[in-house]
């Protein structure tokens, strides 16, 4: 009983600290920043109440529509193809290979360069050796500027985003893997499970929190896409890959709309976390019944 | 683990995962290139592109170091990465441990785990402005301010990764060592903290990426200290009116290559470290 | 104690000779007495010809501290330290709408009784007053060097097939056929990065559409859709003689593109020879002014203020950054910057014009010119974007009438302010 008493203290004690040190920096900032979204702050000088003007303001523009509909439309996408992708490597780096360390070191390389470069490297590629692959190959679709066009600016952003989040979280599912028992395959080889049956009914149950952490993390992660447009687009062509985020910045921080792009944020939030319990609350309903 | 795999190596796998290398080196031979290369080198065809310069010269990287301050700019990269990495893990893992813990019978708990990793969600363009203020008034407006930034900024994404992963720790570890008279700080520290390396290995990992590449949190709360990181000289070269790339890159390579050898190490520890007897 | 901190870094910084990234702890003297004067400007390709600035003043005066620095990304610095509190003293910005901002702001100081203003061209400080979004007493800049955009062509090229340059619109569209007919491009264009459209569209709107449409809507009294249509008409006729696919080559490629010969013209302003020239430094670079309109005369140089320098209101020593801003404007300065930046002086007097200016030269002289237009654009509105929109598009209604509604959405508040303004002053 007094052992139960010194462990509850003792979380307490942890937690109470964290907990305040989250709030003055995370909490207490958004709450300031909840407040300018009733202002037309510029981001300095003098500035007056609005009241709710910024947020009707918000549901009338069809620019905000419009990054919104993109990032939704580069999230969903970036989501599931990083997510096959990943296990599918995930499998493999963990699977009984030769160089496993080495393959291991290479595929997680793109992670650690930063976005922004990752993005000028691509923009380079885009622009003149996929054109040039395509001219010599003679396939017309090829042949153009993958960002230069509307209709494909946003696969190229797609690809960029994946080459290098497909990394990460192929680490965090290798992590996963490696929590499955070893005899738990034993036991499935016993039963005579293999390849896809094996992995569906034995490997992929055991690693489901691993598989929440990645599509929440994904979503979110792909949800806030900013640096790969900085680099590679700045939200053209036509304002077509204009994602909520940069908007907000943009317009926030560089432009003079701070308090109308505040009120986007906290939409933004909303609407972040309403995606993710979502997902949350899914998910273990579904760990729940395997 | 070691004979297992010589005992049964799949060579199909092998090769594909071989060949699906080249998408990841190809574009970082092009950065390599683009780095060697001296602007009047650079042409606007395939052939060209793809060339290796025509003499070799590292004059590039001579003159990113001179215009980054390379060596300064790097010691503030590692000072602010190193501390907010380990702060990190020392805080984030202990805050999993006891709200890990805590949650599953305590709704007190588990609403500050669902605050805590909720915040991972703010965009956080909305809290720049108030907290360039808030760290200016509280006069940490300089690197400890930086790196208490990140420790916050992390700490969502790293609860929920240690929390996550302890729940694949038994509990029955802890009954045991609390049957022994440890208290639950002691068994913390003697058991699970070890047990939980190869998150650590993670986080560190995870962490040390979102910080060493950042640029906004540095340029915002550092602008006006005289101090400068790695990422935030490379924005020498994003000037409107005349980039660089070939010096960029080459900058950028640069940046690179702490990150780099950091990773090898960890990766090391990630391998070794996460073996199946870390939940037995 | 932080002073003695902050003082240590700025020190340590000294020793490193970093000279561009100084301790910004607000204090305005140093322990031995002298004034400290801040200046922060926001042109970081120029940081080298500050630095020769900074050093020159401080060896020269003993009683004034001076510390220029020139970061990237200045404006969202500048912002930064607004919101710290923690203002330079003298701030050196272009000028566009972010002056506007600032000084409807009131973050900015009356400085009318600067004697050097007095040596100032009239035209530059018109172009001031015109940026202020109501009229206001006094003055508050210092304009120091303007840049000029038109077309940049290859001399060589241009010798070589005969080609004139035109100087009417008609004449410029039968050069672009010429050009087109011999088998080589006569534009480039790095649509990729949105800005560059606003390039040709402020060479075309000058010539074209009321200097001051911008506060002639503002106040009601016109619109965009009608001062525009033949602007918005002939940037979209440039395209058939650019390369294919302008969206996807970027500035530096457009840049490398006219500095490799692959176009006989670029439309871009001055502020890109430098970029050209690093790419092939032997290249013959000069430049004319866009003939727009048909009207030899009505065609004017597109020019603006490409940096001026404003005391900040809070600035405690006045004096001090009165002689930094008297140093500044000193031949020598200027020649020095003008030099490395191939700017045009802002100031009176003989300066030596950088080569690839020749073309306009005589409008610069006569004071044949007008500001950018996109210096009245608020930067959140992202009129490039629109215009990039409408070029990929080709649906000129759509674009006019956007630009329109996008007006009064974004310029709300001042236009709100002007009109107050007008009600309260009867309406001028």
């Amino acid at each position: 009983m007094g052992k139960g008493n010194d462990r509850k203290r003792t979380f307490l004690l942890i937690t109470i600290p964290v907990v305040v040190l989250f709030f003055v920096f995370n909490t207490l900032p958004l709450i300031k920043g909840f407040i300018y979204s009733f202002t037309n702050f510029k981001g300095y000088g003098s500035y007056e109440w609005v009241g709710l003007r910024n947020y009707i303001d918000l549901f009338g523009d069809a620019r905000v529509g419009r990054s919104y509909l993109f990032t939704f439309k580069y999230a969903i996408v970036c989501t599931i193809i990083v997510n096959i992708i990943s296990l599918i490597l995930a499998l493999g780096l963990n699977g009984r290979i030769k160089f496993k360390s080495a393959l291991r070191g290479i595929y997680f390389l793109p992670n650690v360069l930063g976005g922004l470069v990752v993005g000028y490297i691509f923009s380079f590629i885009f622009t003149y050796i996929l054109p040039a692959v395509g001219t010599a190959i003679g396939s017309d679709f090829l042949s153009r500027n993958m960002l230069s066009s509307t209709s494909t600016a946003w696969f190229a952003i797609v690809i960029v985003g994946a080459w290098q989040s497909v990394a990460m979280n192929t680490i965090i599912y290798i992590s996963g893997l490696q929590t499955v028992p070893e005899d738990v395959y034993e036991a499935g080889s016993l039963d005579g499970a293999t390849g896809w049956k094996k992995f569906r009914h034995l490997t992929f149950p055991l690693i489901i929190p691993f598989f929440t952490i990645n599509m929440v993390l994904c979503m979110k992660n792909f949800l806030m896409v900013f640096d790969q447009i900085m680099a590679l687009t700045k939200g053209g062509p036509a304002q077509s890959t204009e994602s909520i985020s940069y908007l907000i910045y943009q317009n926030g921080m560089s432009g003079g709309q701070f308090g109308f792009q505040s009120a986007n944020a906290v939409v933004f939030f909303v609407v972040i976390v309403a995606v993710s319990v979502f997902q949350l609350s899914a998910s273990s309903k579904k760990e729940e019944q395997l | 683990m070691e004979n297992q795999d010589t005992k049964k190596v799949s060579w199909p796998i092998t090769i594909l995962l071989i060949l699906g290398c080249v998408t990841i080196f190809f574009p970082l031979y092009m950065a390599v290139v683009i780095a060697l290369k001296q602007p009047s080198e650079m042409t606007n065809d395939i052939m060209g592109a793809l060339a290796l310069p025509s003499s070799f010269s590292l004059s590039n990287f001579a003159e990113a170091m001179r215009v980054t301050d390379f060596w300064n700019s790097l010691g503030n990269s590692l000072i602010i990465s190193v501390a907010a990495v380990g702060l990190s893990v020392l805080i984030h893992s202990i805050a999993g441990y006891a709200i890990g813990r805590s949650m599953a019978d305590s709704k007190a708990y588990k609403f500050v785990y669902l605050y805590i990793v909720s915040g991972m969600f703010v965009p956080f363009a909305i809290l720049m402005m108030p907290l360039v203020k808030q760290t200016s008034q509280m006069g940490i407006g300089n690197m400890a301010g930086v790196i208490i930034l990140y420790i916050v900024f992390y700490m969502p994404m790293n609860l929920m990764l240690y929390t996550g992963y302890l729940k694949n720790i038994p509990i029955a570890l802890e009954e045991a060592a609390r049957v022994d008279g440890a208290s639950t700080w002691k068994t913390y520290w003697n058991i699970l903290f070890p047990i939980m390396k190869p998150m650590h290995a993670t986080v560190a990992v995870l962490t040390v990426l979102g910080t060493w590449n950042d640029v906004m949190t540095p340029l915002v709360i550092m602008s006006g200290t005289g101090r400068n990181t790695l990422p935030l000289a490379q924005l020498t070269f994003q000037t409107q009116f005349g980039t660089n790339y070939n010096l960029a890159f080459a900058s950028y390579l640069l940046a690179l290559i702490p990150i780099v050898i950091f990773y090898l190490i960890c990766q090391k520890q990630i391998l070794n470290g996460v073996v199946n007897g870390a939940v037995k | 104690m932080k002073r003695k901190k902050a003082s240590a870094v700025w020190k340590a910084a000294a020793v490193v000779a970093a000279g561009l990234f100084l301790t910004g702890c607000g204090s305005s003297s140093t322990q031995d007495g002298k004034t400290v004067i801040e200046l922060v400007q926001y042109k970081p390709e120029a940081v080298k010809a500050f630095e020769a600035i900074e050093a020159r003043f401080n060896e020269t005066h003993d009683d004034i501290l001076l510390k220029i620095e020139s970061p990237n990304d200045a404006m969202t610095i500048l912002k930064t330290r607004f919101i710290k509190e923690d203002a330079p003293d003298i701030i050196g910005i272009g000028g566009d709408v972010n002056y506007s901002n600032f000084l409807d702001s009131e973050m900015l100081m009356d400085i009318s009784d600067f004697d050097g203003l007095a040596s100032i061209k009239q035209a530059y400080l018109d172009i001031d007053k015109n940026l202020e979004f109501v009229p206001t007493e006094g003055t508050y800049a210092v304009p120091y060097v303007a840049n000029a955009a038109g077309i940049l062509y290859n001399r060589d090229m241009f010798e070589e097939n005969g080609w004139e340059i035109p100087e009417t619109w008609t004449e410029f569209l039968e050069l672009c056929e010429t050009i087109q007919a011999s088998g080589q491009l006569p534009l480039y264009f790095g649509f990729k990065d949105t800005w560059t459209c606003l390039a040709p569209w402020n060479a075309i709107c000058v010539d074209l559409a009321p200097a001051d449409i911008c506060a002639q809507v503002n106040r009601g009294e016109a619109t965009f859709t009608e001062a525009y249509r033949e602007a918005a008409e002939k940037i979209y006729e440039l395209l058939q003689y650019a390369q294919n696919d302008p969206y996807g080559y970027s500035y530096n490629d457009a840049c490398t593109a006219f500095a490799r010969g692959e176009s006989a013209m670029y439309v871009i302003g001055s502020y890109a020879v430098p970029q050209i020239l690093s790419v092939n430094p032997e290249m013959n670079v000069d430049s004319f002014v866009f003939p727009a309109s048909d009207d030899p005369d009505e065609n004017q140089l597109n020019s603006g203020v490409d940096l001026q320098f404003s005391v900040m209101a809070d600035c405690e020593n006045k004096e001090a950054a009165y002689e930094v801003l008297r140093f500044l404007l000193e031949d020598e300065s200027i020649q020095a910057y003008l030099d490395d930046q191939n700017a045009v002086p802002c100031k009176e007097g003989d300066f030596e014009l950088p080569s690839m200016l020749d073309g306009m030269k005589s409008f610069i002289e006569e004071g044949r010119m007008a500001d950018y237009q996109d210096h009245y654009y608020p930067s959140e509105m992202s009129v490039d974007a629109i215009i990039q929109t409408y070029l990929m598009d080709g649906d000129i209604e759509a674009f006019l009438t956007r630009f329109d509604t996008d007006w009064v959405r974004y310029n709300r508040d001042i236009i709100r302010k002007v009109q107050k303004y007008q009600e309260e002053n009867g309406g001028n």
